[in-house]
C-alpha cells in the first residue's frame, strides 16, 4: 500500500524524515521504503547563510560560510542575490540533482567549496529563476528541502504481515508510528447526525455478516473530485471515478473501512438484503466482468438480484453515475475467511476485499461511514436523510490478563511496568493494573491481538527488537552426535565417489508420468493439483532424473557423466530414503602422455560394478546375482546388493533398447537406504597387525566350464585365504575365453596369490606346497585345473 | 720400505682427485693381493714379535683408513653423478595441468545444509529428519495455521491424489515430529526438502530446502533466540557482517522476527542483490507460539522455547553469487563442477 507522507504528518506529529519513517516502520514490523520524494534530488537541506565574503581568485565569486545547525560548510556561490541571514537550499556533497546530476567535492578557482547553494531552476521546481533559492526566513534548518516546501510530498510503500490489516490505512500507520514515538494520534472528527430517521430497510440473513451499518444521502451532485482529493488518490495509485466514488476510496486509504455507495433508485426495490448467493445466480461486477456465484458467497442483493458482491465489488448496473442524485452508503463487518474464500473463488481481489480478508475494526466501520458521508455533504451536496445500523453479534472488545512477570520471562530481559504501561497505552490498549496483573482491553481494530503472548510481542516490537539484550550462548548443552549407520553409510558413498570424479546431483521429486514409464516404473503418489505437467506425480526412482540429467550433459558435449544422488523417492511402501549413481563415456581423458598406448575404457559392467564393490562400506554388503527381473536393466548385465541377505540395491547397465540414441553403455545403481537406518553398529575396522616379512606371489592360472560361475571359484580360494594358511590375498588378473586353445565351453582365469607368513620368510616348497592344496582342491571340488 | 704414515698420506691423495675408474686402481694398489700394504704385512714374517706388532696393527689401521675413504669418495661421486643427472632432467611444470582424471564435487545445496549443520551443531544442536508426505495436522493445524488461513490456500500446497496427505510446505512440521518424540529440553535442527505448487521462475522452484531449528526447555527466552541466531549468522558469513532483527508474523511463533544481514556484495549501501536495501534476508524466527506447545500437550507455562527456519537456495545463491534458482536443479556438469 502507498502511504503519502503529508497525509500522515496530520494524523500524528513527527519531525522524521521520510527516510526515517521508512525505517522507523521497518524496525517495529512494517516493511517501508520511499519510492518517491515528490522532488527531482537528493541530500539537499536547508541552511542559514552565515557569511559572505569575495572570493580571493575572482570577482564574480563569493565565498560564504552556511550551517545546518550542526556544521558548518564553506561554499562557493556565484549567485548575486546570496547575501548572509537568508535561508536557502545546499545541495551537500553527494546530492543528487535534477538531470543526474551529482555534487563532487570540487574546487573553484583555488578554493574548495563544500557543496552548492541551490536556484530554483537547478532544483527544477520552475524553468527559470534568477540568483539563488531563498526560502521563507523562518523555516527550520537541517532539514531536507522537500519537507520544507509546500505540496512536495514522499510516497511510502508499506508491506504488512498478514496479521496487520489494520496497518491498511493512513490512520493504522500513524498508530504505529504514534506507539513508537509516544506520541498521540489525532482521528479525523466527524460530524454525527445524532436524529437521523431510522432506515428501516436492510434485512441480513447470513451470520457472515457482522454488523452493517448504510445510510441513504439524497440531492447529491456527482462531479469530480476537487484537486486535494485527486492528489491524494493519484499518490496511491487510485484511479479516479467521481466525486462521490472517490470519497469512499479516500475514506478507505484514511481510515482502513472499505465502503461501497451506490445508487439506490436503480434497485429493484427499497429492500437491502445481506444473503449468501445461490448456486446459479450471476452478478456483472464494476469492472465489466460476469460473475458465477454460489451458496458461501456473501451478497448484497434487493429482492430480485445481488447489488454487489460484499466486500470484493459492486454491481455495475448499481454504480453512480454523472444522473445518481440518491446513494446509499455501506460500511460493514463481514467475515474475513469467506470474503477471503470469495475472492480466490472468483478471482477477483479489489483493495476492498484485500481488507476484508485481513479483518476490520468494528469502531472503524462506524467512524468511516460518518466521514465519508460528512465528505459527500460537503463536496458533493445533498443531504443525509437516514441511517441503519445493524449488530449481527455482540460485539465486545477482547480482555487480556497480562503478568508483568512473565514479559521478562518470555524476552529474557526486565521491561518496567512504567514502560509497559506506556507502550500498551499508545497502541490504544485500556490499561487496569490489578496486583502483579494487568487486565488489557484491546481496541477494535487490533483483531490480531488475542492471547498474552500477543501483549508480550507488542512489548518487544514497540522497545525495538535490536536494542535488547542478548544473552550469552548457553554452551552447557550436551553435543549430541547424529550418528546414524546411515548417515555414515551416506557419507562414505558420497566422499568416495566424489574422490572418484562423480558429482553430486539434485533432482525436484516430481516427473511427468510418462517420464517413469519409460523406464516401466510405475508411479504410487499422484498430485491431485498440480499447476504443470511436470508436477504430474512423485518419483518412484531415481533414475528418471539421473537420465534426464545424462542425455543433457551429454547434448551439451560431455564424454564422461558420473552423477551420484541422495533423497527420497516415494515407492508403494512410501518414502524410501535412496541412493544412486549413473555412470557413462569414458573413463579417463585424453591425455598427451598417452598419446603411444590409446587408453579409450568406457564404463561398462564390471567396472561400474568393480565401483560400486569399492565404496560398499562393509562386509554386510555382498554382491550376488540379479534374481528378480528388472524393468530397466539389461537382462545380462546386472546385479544386486545384498545387506543381511536381503536385496536393497540393484546395478547393471540400462536396458540397450532405452540407450539406443547414446553412444556407449550407460551404468546405474540404486540402493534402498531405509533397510539399513537405525543400525547403529557401524563397523570400526581394527587395526591387524602386518607381517614384516616379504610376500611370495604365485600366477596360477586354471580352465573351468564357462556354465560355471566365477563366484564359486572365488568362494573356495576365499575359503582358503579366511582359513588362516599363509594364503593371504588373491586377485583376478586376467579372464581369457579363446576355446580353440582351451576346449570348447571351457574359460580361462589366471589369479595371482600371495603368501605369507607373519613369523618367518616362506621357502619355495611351503609356497608350492599350498598351491598344490588349492589346485587339488578347485579341481576335486569344481572340476577347475591347472591350465597346462 | 716406505714409512706407512706416508703410504697412507699418499694413498689419500690420491684418493682426492680420483675417479671411479681411478678409485678401483687405488683399491688394487694399496688393498689389493699384490698391493702395498699388503706386502708389507707378508713380509713381516721375518721380523721380530715387537715389530710384527706394531707394524702389523698400523699397516691394519692403514688399510681401514684407505678403504673406509674410498667408499666414502665412491658414494660421493655416485651422489655427484646424480645431482649431475638431475640438473639435465628439467620438466616443464605447466603440463601438469593436464591430467585424464577430473575432479568430483558435491552438491552447493547438499554443501549448504552440511555447513549450517556444522555450525548448528557446534551450538549444541541435534540433527533430525521428518517425512517429506506430511498431514494437514503435522503441516498446519499442529502448527496454530487454521483451516481459514491464507497459507492454508491449496494453490499453494501439493496433495496428493486419493489420499489425505500433502507434500510439505516448509520443515516446520518437524518441530512437531520432535516434540512428540522427546520431552524437553529440546535442541534440534531438522534440514530438508520441501515443495510449494508455485510456477517456477528465477528465484521459485517447486522443490526446496530449508532448515527448521526448535530449542525448547525451562526459561527459554527471546534473549536466548537473538543470542544463537547473532551466533549462527557471524559463524556462517563471518564475524563482521551486520544484522538486524525486524518484527514480523508468523502463526506458528510468537513474538516472531525476522533476521536481515547486511548485503555483502554493497556492504549495506544498497544494490541489484539486495534490492537496493542494503539487507538481505536471512531467517525467520520467534518464540514457539502456546497453541503449537500445546498441541503437542507440552505445559506451555513451563516451556517456552524458540524455533527458527532457513532457505537453503537463498543463502546458497546469495552465498555463490548464483542468479537462477532453476541451475541448481539441471545438474549441468559445467555448473555443478564449479563447485
Amino acid at each position: 500500500m502507498k502511504i503519502s507522507y503529508n497525509l500522515l504528518k496530520e494524523f500524528v506529529d513527527f519531525e522524521l524524515s521520510p527516510k526515517d519513517v521508512a525505517s522507523t516502520l521497518t524496525s517495529i514490523g512494517i516493511e517501508a521504503s520511499v519510492v518517491s520524494q515528490g522532488c527531482g534530488w537528493t541530500d539537499v537541506v536547508t541552511v542559514k547563510v552565515l557569511n559572505v565574503q569575495k572570493h580571493p581568485g575572482a570577482d564574480k565569486l563569493s565565498l560564504c560560510g552556511v550551517s545546518d545547525g550542526i556544521k558548518e560548510y564553506s561554499i562557493v556561490c556565484g549567485a548575486k542575490n546570496i547575501a548572509s541571514g537568508q535561508t536557502v537550499p545546499l545541495a551537500k556533497i553527494g546530492a543528487v540533482l535534477p538531470g543526474n546530476f551529482e555534487i563532487k567535492k570540487s574546487k573553484i578557482r583555488g578554493v574548495d567549496s563544500q557543496g552548492m547553494i541551490c536556484s530554483e531552476k537547478e532544483l527544477g521546481i520552475k524553468e527559470e529563476s534568477e540568483g539563488v533559492f531563498v526560502l521563507d526566513e523562518k523555516t527550520k534548518i537541517g532539514l531536507p528541502l522537500e519537507n520544507v516546501l509546500e505540496g512536495m510530498d514522499s510516497v511510502l510503500e508499506i508491506e504488512i504481515t498478514t496479521n496487520r490489516g489494520d496497518c491498511l490505512s493512513h490512520l493504522g500507520i500513524a498508530r504505529e508510528i504514534g506507539a513508537k514515538l509516544r506520541k498521540v494520534v489525532s482521528v479525523p472528527q466527524v460530524k454525527v447526525l445524532k436524529k437521523l430517521p431510522v432506515l428501516n430497510c436492510v434485512e441480513i440473513k447470513s451470520n457472515l455478516c457482522k454488523r452493517y451499518i448504510g445510510s441513504v444521502i439524497s440531492g447529491v451532485k456527482v462531479g469530480a473530485s476537487p484537486k486535494w482529493l485527486a492528489d491524494v488518490l493519484a499518490k496511491s495509485g487510485t484511479r479516479l471515478i467521481n466525486n462521490i466514488v472517490d470519497i469512499t476510496n479516500f475514506v478507505m486509504i484514511e481510515l482502513g473501512q472499505p465502503l461501497h455507495a451506490f445508487d439506490i433508485t436503480k434497485l429493484s426495490s427499497k429492500k437491502i438484503i445481506i444473503r449468501e448467493a445461490s448456486d446459479l445466480e450471476k452478478i456483472t461486477a464494476l469492472d465489466g466482468k460476469e460473475y458465477k456465484l454460489d451458496s458461501g458467497m456473501l451478497v448484497i442483493a434487493d429482492e430480485q438480484k445481488p447489488v454487489a458482491i460484499a466486500g470484493v465489488m459492486g454491481g455495475e448496473f448499481s454504480g453512480v453515475d454523472g444522473n445518481t442524485e440518491t446513494i446509499f452508503l455501506e460500511s460493514a463487518i463481514f467475515d474475513a475467511a469467506s470474503i477471503r474464500k470469495t475472492s480466490k473463488k472468483l478471482n477477483l481481489s479489489s483493495d476492498s476485499s484485500y481488507r476484508f480478508e485481513r479483518g476490520l475494526g468494528w469502531d472503524i466501520a462506524e467512524l468511516a461511514l460518518w466521514r465519508a458521508a460528512n465528505l459527500i455533504t460537503e463536496i458533493a451536496g445533498g443531504k443525509q436523510e437516514a441511517l441503519e445500523d445493524l449488530h449481527a453479534i455482540k460485539y465486545e472488545r477482547t480482555k487480556i490478563a497480562l503478568r508483568v512477570e512473565r514479559v521478562s520471562k518470555i524476552l529474557g530481559y526486565t521491561v518496567e511496568e512504567n514502560e509497559i504501561g506506556e507502550i500498551l497505552r499508545f497502541l490504544g490498549i485500556d490499561l487496569q493494573p490489578r496486583g502483579e496483573v494487568i487486565l488489557c482491553t484491546i481496541p477494535s481494530w487490533r483483531n490480531d491481538i488475542k492471547i498474552e503472548v500477543d501483549l508480550i510481542e507488542e512489548i518487544a516490537r514497540i522497545k525495538g527488537y535490536d536494542g535488547t539484550p542478548t544473552s550469552k550462548t548457553h554452551a552447557d548443552y550436551a553435543y549430541t552426535l547424529n550418528n546414524s549407520f546411515l548417515s555414515a553409510i551416506i557419507e562414505e558413498f558420497r566422499t568416495r565417489l566424489n574422490g572418484l570424479g562423480f558429482s553430486e546431483a539434485l533432482n525436484c521429486s516430481f516427473l511427468e508420468i510418462a517420464e517413469l514409464e519409460k523406464f516401466g516404473l510405475k508411479h504410487y503418489y499422484k498430485i491431485a493439483n498440480p499447476i504443470s505437467k511436470e508436477n504430474e506425480v512423485l518419483r518412484s526412482s531415481l533414475l528418471p532424473g539421473l537420465f534426464k540429467n545424462l542425455t543433457l550433459n551429454i547434448s551439451q558435449g560431455a564424454e564422461t557423466v558420473t552423477l551420484f544422488e541422495h533423497g527420497k523417492i516415494f515407492a508403494e511402501s512410501g518414502e524410501r530414503k535412496t541412493f544412486a549413481a549413473i555412470m557413462y563415456g569414458r573413463v579417463w581423458h585424453e591425455w598427451w602422455k598417452w598419446t603411444e598406448q590409446k587408453i579409450s575404457l568406457k564404463f561398462d559392467f564390471y567396472f561400474g560394478g568393480g565401483i560400486i564393490k569399492n565404496i560398499l562400506p562393509s562386509e554386510e554388503f555382498m554382491i550376488a546375482e540379479n534374481l528378480t527381473p528388472s524393468s530397466y536393466f539389461h537382462t545380462g548385465k546386472t546385479a544386486s546388493i545384498l545387506f543381511r541377505g536381503k536385496v536393497i540395491g540393484r546395478f547393471g547397465i540400462v536396458k540397450p533398447s532405452l540407450t539406443s540414441d547414446i553412444k556407449d553403455e550407460v551404468f546405474y545403481f540404486e540402493m534402498d537406504l531405509e533397510p539399513v537406518e537405525n543400525i547403529c553398529v557401524k563397523k570400526t575396522s581394527f587395526y591387524k597387525a602386518y607381517s614384516k616379512f616379504p610376500a611370495v606371489k604365485r600366477d596360477v592360472s586354471v580352465t573351468a566350464d564357462k556354465s560355471l560361475q566365477f563366484a564359486k571359484i572365488e568362494e573356495v580360494i576365499k575359503n582358503v585365504a579366511k582359513s588362516g594358511g599363509i594364503l593371504k590375498e588373491y586377485s583376478l588378473f586376467s579372464a581369457y575365453g579363446d576355446e580353440t586353445k582351451l576346449g570348447e565351453g571351457k574359460i580361462g582365469y589366471s589369479f595371482r596369490l600371495s603368501y605369507k607368513n607373519d613369523e618367518k620368510t616362506l621357502s619355495d616348497k611351503e609356497v608350492n606346497d599350498d598351491v598344490e592344496v588349492l589346485l587339488n582342491k578347485l579341481d576335486s571340488d569344481l572340476g577347475v585345473k591347472l591350465r597346462q | 720400505m716406505k714409512d706407512i704414515g706416508r703410504i697412507i698420506n699418499e694413498a689419500l691423495e690420491k684418493i682426492k682427485n680420483a675417479d671411479v675408474a681411478a678409485l678401483e686402481n687405488i683399491k688394487t694398489e694399496y688393498l689389493g693381493k699384490n698391493g702395498v700394504l699388503t706386502q708389507i704385512l707378508k713380509s713381516l714374517s721375518s721380523r721380530s714379535i715387537e715389530d710384527k706388532k706394531r707394524i702389523g696393527s698400523e699397516a691394519n689401521n692403514a688399510k681401514s683408513v684407505i678403504e673406509v675413504e674410498i667408499e666414502s669418495k665412491k658414494e660421493n661421486l655416485k651422489k655427484a653423478l646424480l645431482d649431475e643427472k638431475m640438473r639435465e632432467e628439467k620438466l616443464d611444470c605447466s603440463k601438469s595441468l593436464y591430467f585424464p582424471f577430473s575432479k568430483g564435487s558435491f552438491h552447493p545445496i547438499i554443501q549448504t545444509i552440511q555447513d549450517i549443520n556444522v555450525v548448528f551443531k557446534s551450538l549444541g544442536f541435534a540433527v533430525a529428519e521428518g517425512p517429506e508426505i506430511e498431514t494437514e495436522w503435522y503441516n498446519f493445524e499442529a502448527l496454530n495455521i487454521p483451516e481459514s488461513h491464507p497459507a492454508r490456500d491449496t494453490q499453494d500446497t501439493f496433495y496428493l491424489e486419493g489420499m489425505k496427505a500433502l507434500l510439505r510446505t516448509h520443515t516446520s512440521p518437524g518441530q512437531i515430529h520432535v516434540m512428540e518424540k522427546h520431552k524437553p529440553p529440546i535442541r534440534v535442527i531438522v534440514p530438508g526438502k520441501v515443495y510449494r505448487n508455485e510456477a517456477s521462475d528465477a528465484t521459485h522452484f517447486s522443490t526446496f530446502h530449508q532448515v527448521e531449528g526448535l530449542v525448547v526447555d525451562e526459561n527459554v527466552t527471546f534473549a536466548d533466540l537473538k543470542a544463537v541466531v547473532s551466533d549462527f549468522i557471524r559463524k556462517f558469513f563471518g564475524s563482521d557482517i551486520g544484522m538486524r532483527f525486524r518484527p514480523s508474523h508468523f502463526q506458528f511463533t510468537e513474538p516472531s522476527a525476522e533476521v536481515d544481514m547486511q548485503c555483502v556484495f554493497c556492504k549495506g549501501k544498497g544494490c541489484r542483490l539486495c534490492k537496493s536495501s542494503g539487507w538481505i534476508e536471512v531467517l525467520g524466527c520467534g518464540m514457539v507460539h502456546p497453541n503449537v506447545l500445546k498441541s503437542v500437550r507440552y505445559d506451555c507455562e513451563k516451556y517456552t522455547g524458540y524455533a527458527f527456519g532457513l532457505g537453503v537456495e537463498r543463502i546458497t545463491m546469495f552465498k555463490r553469487g548464483i542468479d537462477d534458482i532453476r541451475l541448481l536443479y539441471e545438474n549441468d556438469l559445467r555448473f555443478l563442477k564449479q563447485f
